[in-house]
């Protein structure tokens, strides 16, 4: 037997990878086996139940969608996220391996970052899903306006919170009623804690459920007129963030989780973290709500921000034009023939408005959580008189049919117009009053007016008295053209009041 | 095998008879072992830190909401503390040989479930604990028997995703009884009145089919656990 010369076998030298290439591979296996990758359909179909069919039932309004999904998408991953976060955080415990582990190169704290950050990776990836369906859908409905990120960049930045919050509970409290404990306080805390909101200067308004004054649920006047406002979205993002860092620095303080270098950058990170989440409470507590519906906080308020947005509108060929803001061009055809009728009757005459045009309504703050919307001022004004008009789906109440919209803006706009014309206001003549009635008669409007006409709302109605409803009926009974000719003639001393219910035709 | 050792078959009816007349210390020491494997005196304190929240919850001031979805969030919780007893630690030597673990599972289930809805009706006594002990009895039962399908199907220790999962559905459907369309399928228990038949039919049946599977087959643990 001969020796055989082969080579030497070269001695096995050390891989060198750089520590991001290490970190990258350690965040790669642990979103390999990450629970909240299992726990994605858990998350994406309560979305598609609570989040994505209530939103897309609502109309296609930028504003309203980004609102509603904003809501919905937190409460529909908060349980997942924090459960998941917190079954990860007690991985090493509930598979005995805490001793394995600590003996690894790689201190404890960074093999825990890793793991959140893989939780949190796969949460987002599933909400940014979700978004994406959502806003594509929307985007293919809407008519005008573009997508809002603020409503999608706070519910994304609470993620992170969650899935820290999450985690350090499953880290630090490694037992198997840690996960659901967390979860369900995590709900109670975010579904819940809006109840402690008493007006626009809350603290509280800092929940990242909160998208504007609480108890005015997502309108649709806000945010279409004037710019969707970005403070308080700033402040919950800066909480959220502080909050986020608060947690995992504090993750690191205990022993064992790093020694004591870690320690003391750990600790100024938690103070740094914690300093930024109150410094945003205290500034979400500053807010107010502004006259457009939306929460404004001095401190991070841009006054570009309260010039209205440009937009051209859409208008009717009536023989008044309706003109509405283009993001409600769907509700264009039923509002022009619902006012169809009453504009055919007060087109042409003196007074009459050359334009019905859609306004913003004011929002004021009232005791309490109720919230004032409506119209300043009269409803016409300007030279050539305008009308303002208030659609019912800008202001609060359930989302309305398109007959149930067409009564709506017959019975509040309609008789607003024509009151308007005639003056049947607060000291209102007799005749004013029949001619208003008489015309509303013709138009298929209610026979009595509203109380308060400026708000365009079908108030408590006044029954009209036996003489003037009888002169109505004679005045309504006449042709069209008849009605029309005589209220050309004396409208003008019908308005100053010179005009007796007798003189009536 | 000899014809002597064949004639010994008979001799086991006294060790039968010694097991029939099971002395009550052992089978206390069974449950107090059994207990002790599941957490259940951990579950236990989970139960009356969720009556005593539910309690303390209540003195506040809430709105409709605020009042309807405040108990579910501590039943769901109680839901949840009663699966995850399910999960056993000892695995398949346990099944091979615990000829009384269906008793066991069923008695411990039953106890916990009971003791939960005492628990958080009598937080609700002298408050106002919206949908009152039917409410209560239904919405726990109900969810729980998720939590146990869920441990059956997933394992103990994940039971609890069911009933937190089922609890933002449930918040969800009382939602929808303010801002329509209201949800009204009896599958969705905690949106329907107190005494809906069909809703407390519905609940009854997934409690019934959980407790009825885990107590047979117990959870499913997967290898590892």
């Amino acid at each position: 037997m001969t020796a055989v010369q082969a080579p030497a076998a070269a001695r096995p030298t050390p891989v060198k990878r750089g520590p991001l290439r290490a970190t990258a591979r350690l965040l790669r296996l642990e979103l390999r086996r990450n629970a909240m990758l299992w726990m994605l359909p858990v998350a994406i179909g309560l979305f598609w139940f609570t989040a994505y069919r209530k939103a897309v039932a609502i109309p296609p309004l930028w504003n309203l969608r980004a609102a509603s999904m904003q809501i919905g998408a937190l409460l529909a991953f908060v349980c997942p996220v924090v459960g998941a976060a917190a079954w990860m955080g007690s991985r090493e415990s509930r598979r005995h391996t805490t001793d394995l582990v600590t003996i690894t190169a790689r201190p404890r704290w960074v093999r825990q970052l890793a793991t959140w950050a893989a939780t949190t990776c796969w949460a987002i990836v599933g909400y940014l899903g979700c978004v994406a369906a959502l806003y594509g859908v929307t985007a293919q409905q809407a008519a005008w306006g573009g997508p809002l990120w603020w409503p999608a960049a706070v519910a994304a930045a609470s993620l992170p919170a969650l899935s820290a919050l999450g985690f350090a509970a499953g880290t630090l409290i490694p037992s198997r009623f840690t996960p659901p404990v967390a979860t369900v306080a995590a709900f109670f805390v975010l579904a819940l804690s809006t109840q402690l909101i008493v007006g626009s200067q809350s603290y509280w308004q800092i929940s990242p459920v909160v998208t504007g004054p609480w108890d005015m649920t997502p309108d649709a006047g806000v945010g279409t007129f004037y710019p969707y406002l970005p403070d308080l979205p700033i402040a919950q993002v800066m909480f959220l963030t502080g909050l986020t860092i608060a947690v995992l620095g504090a993750v690191a303080l205990p022993g064992g989780s790093g020694g004591g270098w870690l320690r003391r950058p750990a600790a100024a990170v938690t103070m740094a973290g914690l300093v930024a989440a109150g410094t945003a409470v205290a500034l979400a507590g500053t807010g107010t709500m502004d006259a457009h519906g939306m929460i404004a906080i001095p401190a991070l308020h841009d006054a570009a921000n309260d010039r209205p947005l440009r937009y051209t509108p859409v208008c009717s060929h009536t023989a008044i034009p309706v003109c509405l803001n283009p993001a409600y061009a769907s509700y264009l055809p039923t509002a022009a023939t619902a006012l169809a009728p009453v504009l055919s009757e007060v087109a042409g005459l003196h007074g009459a408005p050359v334009r019905i045009s859609q306004a913003a309504a004011t929002y004021r703050q009232g005791i309490g959580n109720s919230v004032g919307i409506g119209l300043p001022g009269p409803p016409i004004s300007g030279t050539p008189p305008v009308f303002r008009l208030l659609l019912p789906s800008q202001l609060p109440g359930p989302t309305m049919t398109t007959s149930e919209l067409a009564a709506a803006v017959r019975s509040s706009a309609g008789f607003a117009l024509v009151a308007s014309v005639i003056g049947d206001n607060a000291g209102a003549t007799r005749a004013q009053q029949a001619v208003t009635a008489a015309l509303s008669m013709s138009a298929g409007l209610p026979q009595s007016s509203p109380a308060a006409p400026t708000r365009q709302r079908p108030n408590a109605t006044v029954p009209l008295p036996a003489p003037v409803q009888s002169a109505a009926r004679r005045f309504a009974a006449l042709p069209a053209s008849a009605r029309h000719s005589w209220l050309m003639q004396h409208l003008a001393a019908l308005r100053a009041g010179r005009i007796a219910l007798a003189q009536l035709p | 095998m000899t014809a002597g050792t064949a004639r010994k078959v008979p001799a086991a009816a006294p060790d039968r008879e010694a097991r029939l007349a099971w002395p009550p210390r052992a089978g206390m020491r069974l449950l107090r072992l059994y207990a002790a494997s599941r957490r259940v005196p951990v579950a236990i304190g989970a139960i009356a830190a969720c009556a005593v929240g539910l309690r303390i919850a209540l003195t506040g001031h809430w709105d409709s909401y605020g009042a309807l979805q405040l108990p579910l969030v501590f039943e769901a919780g109680a839901a949840a503390a009663i699966t995850i007893t399910t999960a056993s630690p000892l695995g398949e030597p346990e099944r091979v040989t615990g000829r009384w673990l269906p008793f066991l599972r069923l008695a411990t289930t039953l106890a916990l479930t009971a003791a939960a809805a005492g628990a958080l009706t009598a937080a609700g006594i002298g408050a106002h604990l919206a949908g009152g002990t039917v409410d209560v009895l239904r919405n726990l039962a109900g969810m729980t028997g998720i939590g146990l399908l869920c441990a059956a199907a997933l394992g103990g220790r994940l039971a609890w995703i069911g009933p937190t999962g089922y609890l933002v559905v449930g918040a969800y459907g009382l939602y929808t009884q303010w801002h329509g369309p209201a949800l009204t399928t009896p599958w969705i228990w905690p949106a329907r009145p107190p005494h809906d038949v069909g809703a407390e039919m519905c609940a009854a049946l997934v409690f019934t089919i959980g407790i009825v599977i885990t107590s047979v087959r117990g959870a499913h643990d997967p290898a590892g656990e």
